[in-house]
Formats: structure tokens, sequence, C-alpha cells
């Protein structure tokens, strides 16, 4: 991120950007702003302030500015007290931990023999992956919820979930990684090899500790993906107790459930940990994405 | 297995034999599969069809004996009065005509009218179900259920002895008897009322449950022909009996003999023949083919003998147990007292009959078989038996070349050359192949059946429709339809739908584009004071998860409450129903995905021009050039490589962008603001057309494909210039 520059006396002269750029910031922020007042509100309506009908300028002016007329946590307090966040949050942590876990492993081995080993299949693999990237999410989620819900019956569990979660963030891992193995000499490995360590040793030991920034990437990258789902987690858990953050936070503005408040507050809980780790990870998934379109 | 340099000539005949041997173990192995799960089958549904027969047989029995005790003037039950007051002999082609149901007969025991404790209206029922019984030793019990008053009507059951014997309210625990009464009920009503309309009938009338040891349970509605009920007669109670199992020796042997034979024999022949055609290897292969494919069609016409005998005897089993049924019928019906169609006899042209109680007409009303229809059923198992044969034998046929050529030794080779390489790719590729490349061609393969919630079950091969849903999808080219009150847009056509998708991506990118590189010039201007965090806070829509994004722009376009009706109130414009307009819906579904996709270009757009050397534009200026001219020649182009590609991106990211759309409109109004992904979601998972939806999808695939391929070829033709 490029630091501030000590131009003090060119400030004034730009202030048409200034003025252009905090109106883009105002129409950037608001909406957040909007879901914490609702959040703080204390209340389950959408409306920040109560209009009467024959309202003037000034009333109608409160109602579209972002604080709330009684600041409250007890939002917060009763998403874990009085409904069943707290679940679906853990449901949430628990299907986005194992997709991490799984991804990582996988990713990081298949990665791995695609950047060090030519073998018959090698750019059949690759591409494998690439091509995959290609299929709809749609057009696959009908045969799989009839392979996963109907054939295994594994509808409204863990494991149906965390696979396919798995195989939407594998190809782009597998890429990211073998990228960053790519660029890991190979004299390392040679010399370890020369000395007699085994091929897992090598591996485990040597390469995987080495490649720890594009580890914690993938990791980052799974982690977000099952975090963020929405529509696979909405077909595929269909019991009330099995769903995740997502699924939970439509439920209370879906249909004709209107518990704004309880939306703003969990969103706020849901939406925090992801917007921090992407801030920091953003740098990596430009590079990674236009590479990998660029490539294709 | 290591591979030596050995001349390659030597291998050939062995191959071919290892390759014959395992080609002919899979396509008979398979074959023999098939035919035993076929056979299986037959015997499954003859056993099923002959249960279906006493079921009906039953049934009209006890319809018969329902209207008789009610009709009995002892019961002086007022419905009597509805009665024709001298009922004519009814006609053998309407046995049930003008019987009094069970729930006739039963409301005027609740209305207490009939409360002679001496008569029991239900006691005919009983003493047909007691006789009935007595005359089949095939069935274990039988219990009638009365839908009125919640009543077990009759049972022969053992449990039901004693303080449970009937007549007595069923229990809380005997609920799903119950409710499986209700839904048989409830299938015959609907099923009339399509019937009625011309469409297909969808709930079964009939419930049948096989028990692990072979047995069956029935259930089936026992229907009122009360007078006045002239659309037909409604479902007022249940019966359900319960089968024997059958004996162990009826089921089937696998026919291990001829299945042996059809291996061996040509792998003893080719055997011979390779001795005298030594290591030629076009002869090897050819003489491995025919002799393959003469296996095959030999084992299939085999089964084909096979199958036409268990046809046969299914129609001489069911001709002869329908005779035998309708005699037992006759002679209790004779015997029953009170009832007043007893001189009829009972007609059972219809016995025979499928789920939906259509009557299947493989028995003749003189009980004889019907030869043609058993033909022509025979002709159709021949066509496919004559199907899975090629399709075993192409099967077959591709092993035999793989083995034979030395595919399978080369892969075999390979796997333990490289199997350091295998073992580290081999899970990733396993989920991978499992969990996207096959569901992807079963979706396709989907794409071409009409299967839906009610047919999952049955394999994809019977619900075979060809190119239908394809042709339903892409034929109807009339987006506008002309009525009454003028032009009506046919919101659910594909092509509005596909040219709203357009519209949309189009719109998108074009303001994300544009929205984006305007951020990144401004902030890439130098020494612009507080850029870090001008970045950061623009960033943020990237780093929202678009769910919650489009869940807060749901809220904040609210018509009564949200804060964008709320500032045009502010400013003295009238609030407006975002959602009920196409235009006003797209506007808002515009904003949202505006307001989120943005800062991707923005970042990309930035990156690229800190990459662009300074000395460029320095250079620029000592030329002279304009700063219109700096921008066109040197920023433009230096920003394509960075672009091109994000843009790429960006439209398929658009084009899929299914959250914006589906919680944001919802489609909202009447499907217009639906795109293609969302509309595919919503035809399998709202409407349950899971063939019609792989379609579907199959179609917006193609068209990704399609504008990947054509994106390519212009990208690298630019690149070329």
């Amino acid at each position: 991120m490029p630091t501030m520059e000590s131009g003090d006396t060119r400030t004034g002269r730009h202030w048409p950007l200034h003025l252009f750029l905090i109106l883009m910031l105002i129409v950037t922020v608001y909406p957040i702003l909007w879901v914490l007042t609702v959040a703080l509100s204390g209340g389950q309506s959408l409306a920040i302030v109560d209009v009467p009908a024959g309202a003037g300028f000034l009333t109608r002016l409160r109602a579209i500015i972002p604080w709330p007329a009684h600041l409250s946590v007890s939002n917060f307090h009763s998403l874990f007290a009085d409904q069943p966040f707290a679940r679906w949050l853990l449901n949430s942590v628990i299907v986005a931990a194992a997709t991490t876990i799984l991804g990582v492993v996988l990713a990081s081995t298949s990665a791995y023999a695609f950047s060090r080993f030519r073998f018959p299949g090698r750019r059949a693999g690759l591409m494998a992956f690439l091509v995959s990237q290609m299929f709809p999410g749609v057009l696959m989620m009908i045969p799989l919820y009839i392979i996963i819900v109907q054939w295994l019956g594994l509808g409204s569990s863990y494991t149906g979930l965390v696979l396919m979660y798995t195989v939407t963030a594998l190809p782009l891992c597998v890429w990211m990684m073998k990228g960053y193995f790519d660029t890991i000499p190979k004299e390392l490995e040679e010399s370890a090899l020369i000395d007699g360590a085994s091929q897992a040793t090598i591996f485990f030991r040597i390469v995987l500790p080495l490649a720890k920034p594009a580890v914690a990437v993938t990791a980052l990258f799974s982690f977000m993906t099952a975090w963020n789902e929405f529509i696979q987690a909405a077909t595929f858990m269909n019991k009330e107790d099995m769903y995740t953050g997502p699924v939970g936070l439509r439920f209370f503005v879906g249909g004709y459930s209107q518990q704004w408040g309880y939306f703003a507050a969990g969103s706020v809980i849901a939406a925090i940990p992801v917007v921090i780790l992407f801030l920091f990870l953003q740098k990596y998934l430009v590079s990674g994405l236009t590479a990998g379109a660029v490539k294709g | 297995m290591a591979i030596t340099p050995s001349p390659p000539d030597r291998r050939h005949r062995r191959r071919f034999l290892i390759g014959l041997a395992v080609a002919l173990l899979a396509g008979v192995g398979l074959g023999l599969a098939l035919l035993t799960g076929a056979r299986t089958a037959e015997l499954n549904l003859r056993q099923q069809r002959e249960a279906v027969v006493t079921l009906r047989a039953l049934t009209d029995l006890v319809e018969r004996a329902g209207g008789g005790s009610a009709a009995a003037p002892a019961e002086g039950s007022g419905f009597t009065a509805d009665l024709p007051a001298a009922p004519a002999p009814e006609p053998p082609a309407e046995p049930n005509g003008n019987g009094m149901g069970l729930g006739e007969e039963l409301a005027a025991v609740e209305a207490g009218t009939a409360a002679q404790t001496s008569s029991d209206p239900g006691g005919p029922v009983r003493t047909a179900v007691e006789r009935f019984a007595a005359a089949h030793p095939g069935i274990k019990s039988i219990r009638v259920v009365t839908f009125d008053g919640l009543l077990l009507e009759a049972s022969t059951a053992p449990a039901d002895t004693g303080t449970k014997a009937a007549p007595r309210k069923l229990e809380r625990d005997e609920k799903p008897l119950y409710d499986l009464g209700q839904k048989l009920r409830a299938a015959v009503t609907e099923n009339r009322e399509n019937a009625a309309q011309g469409q297909a009938l969808i709930g079964e009338e009939l419930a049948i449950q096989r028990m692990p040891d072979g047995s069956l349970i029935l259930s089936g509605p026992v229907e009122s022909h009360a007078a006045g009920a002239a659309e037909g007669a409604e479902a007022v109670g249940m019966i359900q009996i319960h089968t024997a199992a059958p004996p162990v020796a009826s089921s089937l042997a696998t026919p291990w003999v001829p299945a042996l034979i059809a291996c061996l024999v040509p792998i003893v022949v080719f055997f011979l023949l390779g001795l005298a055609l030594g290591q030629r290897r076009a002869l090897l292969a050819a003489a491995a083919a025919v002799l393959l494919l003469a296996a095959l069609f030999r084992f299939g016409s085999y089964a084909l003998e096979s199958l036409e005998a268990g046809r046969r005897e299914t129609g001489k089993v069911l001709a002869a147990h329908i005779t035998e049924e309708t005699a037992k019928a006759g002679s209790l019906l004779a015997g029953l007292p009170n009832t007043r169609s007893s001189g009829s006899r009972p007609d059972s042209s219809g016995w025979d009959a499928d789920l939906f109680r259509r009557p299947l007409g493989l028995v003749t009303a003189a009980g004889t078989v019907d030869e043609k229809r058993l033909d022509a059923e025979i002709r159709g198992d021949a066509v496919r038996l004559h199907r899975s044969v090629i399709l075993l034998a192409l099967l077959s046929l591709v092993l035999l070349a793989f083995i034979g050529f030395g595919g399978a030794a080369r892969v075999g080779h390979d796997l333990i050359e490289y199997r350091q390489a295998y073992t580290y790719t081999m899970p990733s590729l396993i989920v991978m192949l499992l969990l996207v490349f096959f569901p992807f061609f079963y979706g396709i393969a989907l794409s071409f059946t009409n299967q839906n919630i009610y047919n999952t079950s049955k394999p994809i091969t019977e619900l075979w429709v060809g190119f239908d849903n394809y042709k339903d999808i892409l034929s109807d080219l009339s987006v506008t339809h002309k009525s009454g009150s003028g032009t009506v847009v046919d919101y659910t056509d594909f092509y509005w739908t596909l040219g709203f998708t357009v519209l949309w991506t189009v719109a998108n990118v074009a303001i994300g584009v544009s929205l984006g590189l305007i951020l990144a010039l401004m902030l890439n201007t130098r020494g612009l004071a507080f850029r870090a965090w001008y970045r950061v806070l623009l960033i943020l829509p990237w780093a929202m998860p678009n769910y919650i994004t489009s869940l807060i722009f749901k809220g904040m376009f609210h018509q009564q409450f949200g804060v964008v009706n709320q500032l045009r109130q502010m400013v003295g414009l009238v609030p407006l129903a975002w959602f009920e307009r196409p235009s006003t819906a797209f506007l808002a579904v515009l904003t949202t995905n505006g307001w989120l996709s943005f800062p991707f270009m923005m970042v990309v757009s930035l990156g690229a021009l800190q990459s662009i050397p300074a000395d460029l534009y320095e250079a620029a200026r000592v030329d002279g050039a304009t700063r219109w001219q700096q921008f066109k020649s040197i920023t433009l182009p230096s920003l394509k490589p960075a672009l091109v590609p994000a843009v790429i991106l960006s439209v398929i990211w658009t084009f899929n962008q299914f959250n914006v759309i589906y919680l944001v409109s919802a489609g909202e109004p009447a499907g217009s603001t639906e795109i293609l992904i969302t509309r595919a979601y919503k035809l399998a998972f709202e409407q349950y057309r899971y063939g019609y939806a792989a379609a579907y999808a199959t179609v917006i695939f193609l068209i990704l494909l399609v504008y990947g391929t054509w994106q390519n070829r212009v990208t690298k033709a630019t690149e070329g210039v």
C-alpha cells in the first residue's frame, strides 16, 4: 500500500478530486454504516427512525442519517440468547474449518506433484482443474443434489457440504500453489535426496515449510469460499439446526420474516472476520486471479 | 512388470487372449447381472400383479357387502331413503353402481340413527373379510379401515384379537395406516380430476410395500358408489392385505451354465486359432473381436428366450389366478347374507391393473391370455434387450482393444513407474472426478430425461425424452404475445431471460470498468493526500460477503421503510415500489451489483497504472504531447494487459451473479429480472423439474463455452496486432 505523500501544499490543488472521492466514499460506506445502525438500534425495524406520514424535510433527513435513535446492543445479545444463531455460526465454523484442512491437504499434495514430477497425464490433470472452473454452478448443483442427497443420503450433513466446497475451491488453490512451488529452487530437494531423505520427508520437512505463504493463502481462500457461500448451503441444508450462518441470516429476512435487527447484527458478526482477512489477502487474490486468466 | 525392449510381436497372442477373457468376463458378467435383474423384476411383478388381483377381488366384495348392510331394512337408517326404491339387479359391467359405501353407513352410526345394538352395520363387511380370508390361505392378514370415525372395520391380523378386535377406533400408533389411506384417497380424487382434464396421472392409487421376507403389503382404497355421486366414487376406506412370503423355490436360480459356456468356448477357440495364426496382430484382433461379438449375441438370444418364457409364464399364471379369484368371489358373494347384488357375477376384467388401477389388459374377459398383447410386450423386450446387447458389445470391444493393443500394459507400467507422482495427485483427482466431472456428465445425461421429484428412483434410461427439453426451451421464439389489453411480454421465455442476462452483464461490466478506471486514475494522481485511506475504504464493498450486500440493498430498497425511498421523499418525490416494474427492479439490482463490483476493476487498474514508468510521460511531455494524447497512447495501452483478463473474468462473474438477483429482486416482477442461472435454479429447486433444469443449465454452459472461445480468439487476434 503506497504511503501518504507529504504534499500538503498540493492538497489544495486536488480539491475537485477530493470532492468526487468523498462522494464515492459516502456511497461506498453508507450501506455498511446502515447495517451497523440497524444492528445497534435494538429493534427489528428497517427504518432508522419512525417517520410520520406528513413528515418534513428534517425528519426525513434524520431517517437517512445512519445513527440509531437509541443505541443498544440488545440485538447482539438476543441473537445468541433467543435465536439459534450460535448454532448456525458453529455449523459455519465446522464446515469452513473442515474445508480449509481438506483443501490445503489436497491442493498442496497435488500441486507439488504437478510442479515437481513429469508424468503421463500431468498436462491433462492440470487442464482438468482449469476446465472445471467453466462449469456453471447450477448445472453442477442439480446432479450433485441427486447424488449427494438422494443417493448418498448426505443432505443436511457437514460431509456433503464440505466436499462440495472443497471441490469449488480446489482448482484455484492447486494452480496458486503450483505457481508458488515452481518458484522454490529444486536444488534444495536434490541435495536432500542425495543425503538419503525420502520423498515424503522432502515434501513435509523441506517444501511445505518453504511454501508457508502459499499454504496460508490457500487456507484463507478455502476458508472464505466456505464461509461466504449461500445458495448451496441453502439448498442442501434443510434442517433448521443444520443451517450455516448465511442461510440463517437469510432466514431472518426471507419470505415473510422481517427481523432486520437480527439480520444486521448477525451480518456484522459474520462479515467482520472475512472483511479483515480480505484486506490482508486481496493483493494475492488479484495477482492469482489475473495470472490464471492470462494463462487460460 | 518391467518393460524390456523385447520384440513386440511376441506379446500379441497373449495380450489378445487376456483381452478376450477380460472383455468376455465383463460383457457376459454384466449381461448376466442385467438378465438376473430383469427376471427377478418379472417375478416380483408377477407376484405383485397376482396380489393386486386378490386385493381388488376383496375390494369388490367389501364394497358390495358394505352396500348390502346399509340397505338392509332392519337398519332403519335415514340413508336408506336416498336409495332407489326398487333397485334393479346390477349389470355386470357396473358391479358397484348402487351399493352404499362404508362412509354413509358409518355416518349413520355416528349420528346415532342406527343405534340398534342388535344390528351391527359393519357385520357383513366382517363376514365377507373372514370368509375371504378363509378361502385364501395365501393371505396372512386383512385389515379394513373406515376413514369416517377412524375405525378399524375388520381385521384378521393376529394382533387384532381380544380387546383389540375389530371393530374399534384406530389407535394412536396406527396413524401411519390412516395417513396412508388418506394419501390414497387424495390420489384417487386428484387422478380423477386430472383424467377429466386429459392430464397425466400423478398419485398412485395402490400402495405396495415389499417386506424383507418377500411378502407384500398392499393397500387400496374402498370406494362408495352412493347414489348422487355421479362424478364417480369417493374413497371412504382402505383395505390392506399382507400376503404370505412366496416359497423359496420360486426365486430364480442364476443361469450360470449358459454364461460359462459363453465365456469359455470363445477362449478355447481363440487359443486354438492363436496356435494357427501365430503373432499376426490384425488377424488376432479380428478373430478376438468376432468371437467376442458372437458370444455376446449368443448370450443375448439366450436371454431373450429366458425373458420370453418369463412373460408367457406370467400371462398363464395371471389368467389362472383371475379365473380362480372370480370363481371364489362368485361363491363368496352368493353366500353372503343381505347383499343386494348377490345375484350378479363379480366383474374381474379390471382386476389386473397397475398402481393407478388402470387395467393392464393382458387377460381377456374370457379368462384367457391376450396373445397379441403378450407378443407386443415380448417385442418390446426384444428391442430393449437388443439395445443393451449392442451397448455391452461396444463396451467389451473397447476393453478388448485396450488390453489387446497394449494400452493396459502401458498404463500398468506407467502407474508403477510414476507411482510417486500418482500418489500425490490421486486424492484430489479422484475427488474432482467424482464430484465435478461425473456430476457434470450426469447432468448432461439428465438433460435428456424428464426426471422430476416424483420419479428420481427410476433409472434415467426409462425417462429418456431425447432433445425434447432443448426443443421446448429454444423453440419458443414469441417473447411477446398479443392479448386483449395489448402486447404482453412472456417473461418466462428463454429469449427474454437471455436478453435480460446480456443486458445485465453488459451494463454491469460497463459500470464496473468506467467507475473503476476513473477512481484508479484519480487515486494514481501524484501527491494526492489520504490516498491509502481512500483505497482501503473503497475496497470495502469487495470485501463484504455478497449475500450480505444483497440483503442489505434489498432492505434499503424496501418500499415503505427503505432509506432510498426516504431520500426520494426528502427531495419531494413519491416513494417507489422498486420491485413492481421491470425497469425499476433492474435499476435496483444494477445498483447493488455496481456497488459490489467496481472495487475489483479499481484495484486491477490501479496496479497496472502504478507499474507504468514515469519517464514515459516525461518523454511524451518533452515531445509536446497533450494530456489526452498521453492518456491515449501511454495509459490505455499499458492498462490493456491487466484490464482484458479482468474484463473477461468480470463478464463471467456477472453472468453467473446468482446471489444479487436471487436475493435482491428474486426475479420480481413476474420473473422479468431473472437471469439464466437463477431461472435454472428455480426450475430445479422450486419446480423440481430436474431434467428440464439440467437442459437449461447445459444451454447456459454452451453459451459460456461459445463466449469463452470467441473471447479467446479475439484476445489472441488483438494481441497479434
